[in-house]
């Protein structure tokens, strides 16, 4: 009973953040609707068995990530000051395309049948020893790939976002 | 809560992060709506690793991989959007019309 109450509670957190992050105009509340969704997707993650994601999704996305939308909100900051108006025509097209999107996948979801295991795998196999084990032998390639993704992101990025050197302005 | 409610909750999150991505006009709005967007697909991961699938470790590394390849999107997408800012002093989504024709 209590256990219910704690889901529904964060799938609560997560449709209400998720809520106040599409249709706010003040683009800072619709970085805090983010992370309230988020903490509420972690909840999930840590009902659903994972507590090792669950931690993950709020050290990276939580800390690292809607941190990092705030400092580009404060350093772009025209537009956040003065919301352009809102445009009905797009709200309108926007929300048919998700209810259209949502008809369809809850009309998948019914009729689907799932080949459902009798009961959850054992604890052990949720570790994050386990965890760490498939990732250094069985998704070894997929490991280095993305320590790789995310080294060419952070040269990427600061590549992009420098100010250009003053030889390039002649 | 069933697997079925699960992807549910995915599915109206997606729907979000849809109408958050196609009706704002800021740039970092449309981001906020594309996170939505990919965490809704890790839930949906999650569920079908939880009730479906026997190895638990798979799902957890493909969630795994999704919030190290969104950091990796999000450090690029900020960076142009600095550089967008910088060169039309906007990030309005209507105004970066010079490659329209």
């Amino acid at each position: 009973m209590l256990e219910q109450a704690v889901i529904y509670t964060f799938v609560a957190f997560v449709l209400i953040g998720g809520g106040l992050a599409a249709f706010s105009r003040q683009i800072l509340y619709a970085i805090i609707g983010l992370g309230i969704s988020l903490l509420g997707l972690a909840g999930l993650f840590l009902n659903l068995g994972s507590p090792f994601v669950a931690a993950m999704q709020v050290l990276i996305y939580i800390g690292g990530i809607t941190v990092a939308i705030v400092f580009a909100m404060m350093l772009s900051i025209a537009m956040s000051i003065r919301p352009p108006d809102p445009d009905a025509r797009k709200l309108g097209f926007a929300i048919a395309c998700a209810v259209i999107f949502f008809g369809a996948v809850a009309h998948l979801i019914r009729g689907a049948q799932f080949q459902q295991i009798a009961s959850p795998a054992s604890e052990k196999a949720w570790s994050v020893g386990a965890l760490g084990h498939a990732l250094l032998t069985h998704y070894n390639v997929v490991f280095e790939t993305l320590s790789l993704v995310l080294l060419l992101a952070i040269i990427g990025a600061i590549l992009i976002a420098r100010k250009a050197l003053p030889k390039e302005n002649s | 809560m069933t697997l079925e409610s699960y992807l549910l909750v995915g599915a109206a999150l997606f729907s979000l992060g849809l109408i958050g991505a196609l009706s704002h006009r800021n740039l970092i709005a449309v981001l906020i709506g594309i996170e939505l967007m990919m965490n809704a697909a890790s839930l949906n991961l999650m569920a079908f690793n939880r009730f479906v699938v026997t190895d638990p470790t798979t799902g957890q590394i493909f969630v795994l991989i999704i919030i190290g390849l969104a950091a990796a999107e999000v450090a690029i997408f900020l960076s142009i959007i600095l550089r967008i800012y910088r060169a039309y002093h906007d990030i309005d989504a209507e105004k970066l019309t010079k490659l329209s024709g």
